[in-house]
């Protein structure tokens, strides 16, 4: 029966893992498309010659004026003088003019002495300039490069089929951006601070004081309390984060109340980054403290009755029988929801997204966010897919090594080496 | 340290478990709570110990009022059936914790713990956890746990019900022998007269919420006050006759056996009465012949016993030294002996 599983697995989860890894190793993004690019010198292309190749950067950014059969024989299409076509094909057939003034130049010299109006019409036949041409094979931008007299070894080639590429190409420059980035740095910064802080202060620590308080409850009032803190969780996310909005915005009820008193209404919410972080860090502690407390209740039910009986009559107090016999015996539920609510924040940014989006500013911007923000919306309307992928690989990584290093500090082999509760 | 229930109640919600009990325990004594499941002997411990509150009523300890204290701060120890040892703790931390949470300098907690470890023979279990010991050496964790800070009194909840056969005769007289070497009152919970009468002073008898007999095992075997008391204690139990009084004897059935007894005269003939007899009174000796047939013989090495059913359909129990001569399906001829059994009314009043 191992099969089906590993067809749902592979399928399910090892995929999207492995496809974000492929997408990371490249620099997709809306303008290079998904599927293969065409070869374009655009003036971004020629920027990127220039240090590399200057001279060729100059003159393929200037237009090109040749003359040749192709030229030629749109001009007699033209049904201007004959004698045009003629004295060019004779005694100018292959030349090479690097700009249109020298170009027209021999053209107002011809013997039949065109009007200068003709001498346009006629420079426009020849200009053979590459720039913002779209080629569709590397060959034809090769041809064409050659025809207009730049003669390119193929190394020079290999550079300027790179610079003018517009497809997406195989590169490790993702992890580069990610690892020098000022603003990676930062973003780094806040999704550590937002992960910990409300690890530790709500799914750990006030999940934690939630399940021995309502332990120590009649159990009626005990699943009231349960049942209240379970509202942020089964509330549709939308409308959780709507009640914090009406909360919080400069018409809601802080800024209603604090009227009262005076303070002029504000944007609580968004005012400052510190009010932002405030806030984040409440919806979503308040969301993940609920899991932690079904968690923590529930193991704490499984500690036999007579444990607390028999540690009240050996002369233990409230806070020791929690310090000497709950919370030893919470060590597994204290790994799974802190090794599942990291992985959790890591990922999720939902919450996040529909109050503040990661403002004001860039404030509280997450990583998770971030790589939704830079690979499927943005307001620059490039979407960097690659980017985006070696973020959220990232996020798979960092992910892995905190889940290794909690099995660690929990020591996770001690804890299925034997019966967790005896009895 | 004499402890003292003064009319306790004990209810919850609607349900009176226990109402207006009184009992003392003697100092230096051992006293069972026997009595069938759901009889409140363990709430009536559970309320010693402080675990549940009395719904009403008092419980002194010597001549404290400990009814509002909190277990905290009763001192007493208890072993409870599962023995509730922690299982993240060593059998070291597990004895020294009510000593921990009193804050003793740990070298004392070492110390102490490994006196009492060596007057429970665990002293060389100290640094393992309780899932790898065996049931017995757990049993004597929790006892050493229960005695460590010298209680005032001893609570033992049905402490051998989760031990093998031989385990419990084992802790039987391990716990009685601990007992008496720290003159601890002690009382023990249990279903099991086997247990009461082996290893108690004194023995109360409960029946839904009730005590129904409280004296020494010997008495209450020879003195059963009901037939309650009369049936719960002795193995193979006793065995009971329906019948009626007629002229100052027992008369079995429609002009059946007819047993002359002493305590009969005086009740009025015709009286609705069930006679006790104890199945070793029920064999060779005894001055009345019974007749009937064997319809269960079972050898326990020693002696045998006997399930022999009278002609009206009755069965009387014998117990004898082993003998080949009688197997199922035997009609057989016994003598019972009259004196020695006991005449209960109808509503179970030992008469």
């Amino acid at each position: 029966m191992i099969a089906p599983a590993a067809v749902m697995i592979s399928l399910f989860f090892l995929m999207p893992v492995i496809l974000t890894a492929i997408f990371a190793m490249t620099n997709m993004s809306t303008a290079t498309g998904i599927s293969g690019g065409a070869w374009q010198v655009t003036q971004g292309a020629v920027n990127r010659l220039k240090t590399a190749m200057p001279e060729l950067a100059n003159g393929i950014a200037e237009p090109r004026f040749v003359v040749d059969e192709e030229g030629l024989a749109a001009l007699e299409a033209l049904k201007l003088k004959a004698g045009f076509t003629t004295e060019l094909r004779t005694s100018h057939m292959g030349e090479v003019f690097p700009s249109r003034r020298e170009a027209e130049r021999v053209i107002k010299a011809l013997k039949d002495r065109p009007s200068t109006r003709e001498v346009k019409q006629i420079s426009d036949l020849f200009n053979r300039s590459v720039l913002n041409t779209r080629f569709e094979t590397r060959d034809e931008l090769m041809a064409s490069l050659k025809k207009l007299g730049f003669t390119l070894t193929p190394a020079e080639q290999d550079t300027v089929a790179k610079a003018t590429y517009t497809g997406w190409v195989w590169t490790t420059e993702n992890f580069r951006i990610i690892g020098n980035s000022p603003d990676m740095a930062q973003i780094f910064l806040n999704t550590a601070f937002y992960v910990s802080v409300t690890l530790l202060l709500f799914n750990v620590s006030y999940a934690l004081f939630l399940a021995i308080t309502t332990h120590y409850m009649p159990a009626s009032t005990a699943s009231i309390f349960r049942a209240i803190w379970l509202l942020p969780r089964i509330t549709p996310v939308v409308i959780y984060v709507l009640l914090w909005k009406w909360l919080t915005w400069d018409s809601g009820f802080i800024s209603m109340f604090v009227g009262q008193f005076g303070y002029p209404p504000k944007n609580y919410l968004l005012d400052s980054a510190y009010n932002a972080w405030f806030f984040v860090i409440l919806i979503n502690g308040f969301i993940g403290a609920s899991m932690g407390m079904l968690v923590f209740s529930s193991a704490i039910k499984a500690i036999p009755q007579t444990q607390f009986h028999a540690s009240e009559v050996d002369g233990a107090s409230r806070w020791q029988q929690v310090r000497h016999v709950i919370l030893p015996q919470l060590r597994w539920p204290i790994l799974f929801v802190t090794c599942y609510q990291t992985l959790s924040l890591l990922a999720s940014f939902n919450e996040i997204l529909l109050s503040t989006r990661g403002g004001p500013g860039k404030a509280t911007e997450v990583w998770s966010l971030a790589a939704f923000h830079t690979a499927l919306n943005n307001y620059t309307g490039n979407l960097e897919y690659g980017l985006g992928a070696a973020m959220a690989l990232v996020l798979v990584v960092v992910g892995i090594v905190l889940s290794l290093i909690y099995l660690r500090i929990f020591r996770y082999d001690t804890l299925i080496s034997k019966p967790l509760i005896e009895d | 340290m004499r402890i003292l229930l003064d009319k306790f109640s004990k209810s919850f919600g609607s349900t009176n478990i226990i109402e207006d009990m009184n009992l003392e325990v003697g100092s230096g004594e051992m006293l069972a709570l026997l009595g069938p499941s759901g009889c409140g002997k363990s709430t009536t411990l559970f309320a010693v110990c402080g675990i549940h509150r009395p719904t009403s009523g008092r419980i002194l300890f010597g001549t404290r009022d400990v009814t509002d204290l909190p277990s905290q701060e009763r001192n007493v120890g208890v072993v409870f059936q599962s023995y509730a040892l922690y299982p993240h703790m060593t059998v070291e931390e597990n004895i020294g914790f009510p000593l921990m949470v009193r804050r003793i300098a740990s070298a004392d907690i070492k110390k102490q713990v490994a006196d009492i470890a060596d007057l429970v023979h665990i002293g060389d279990l100290l640094g393992r956890r309780p899932a790898q010991l065996s049931g017995g050496q757990q049993q004597r964790v929790a006892l050493a746990r229960a005695l460590i800070r010298r209680p005032d009194v001893l609570l033992l909840d049905e402490p051998l019900a989760n031990l093998d056969a031989k385990l419990r005769l084992e802790m039987r007289s391990e716990i009685r022998r601990l007992q008496k070497e720290t003159g601890i009152t002690a009382i023990l919970v249990t279903h099991d007269q086997v247990e009461a009468m082996s290893m108690c002073d004194r023995i109360a008898i409960m029946k839904s919420g009730e005590i129904v007999q409280i004296a020494t095992p010997s008495e209450m075997y020879k003195d059963p006050r009901t037939s309650f008391v009369a049936s719960f204690l002795g193995n193979p139990p006793i065995s009971f006759l329906k019948g009626k009084a007629q002229q100052g004897a027992f008369v079995l059935g429609e002009n059946g056996l007819c047993l002359p007894i002493a305590a009969l005269s005086g009740i009025p003939d015709g009286t609705t009465l069930s006679l006790g007899v104890r199945p070793e009174h029920f064999g060779t000796a005894g001055g009345i012949p019974v007749e009937g047939k064997v319809v269960f013989a079972e050898t326990q090495g020693r002696e045998n016993l006997y399930d022999v059913v009278l002609p009206d359909g009755s069965v009387l129990r014998s117990i004898q030294p082993v003998r080949d001569d009688v197997k199922p399906g035997d009609s057989v001829r016994w003598n019972l002996d009259s004196a020695s059994t006991f005449v209960f009314a109808e509503d179970g009043r030992r008469l």
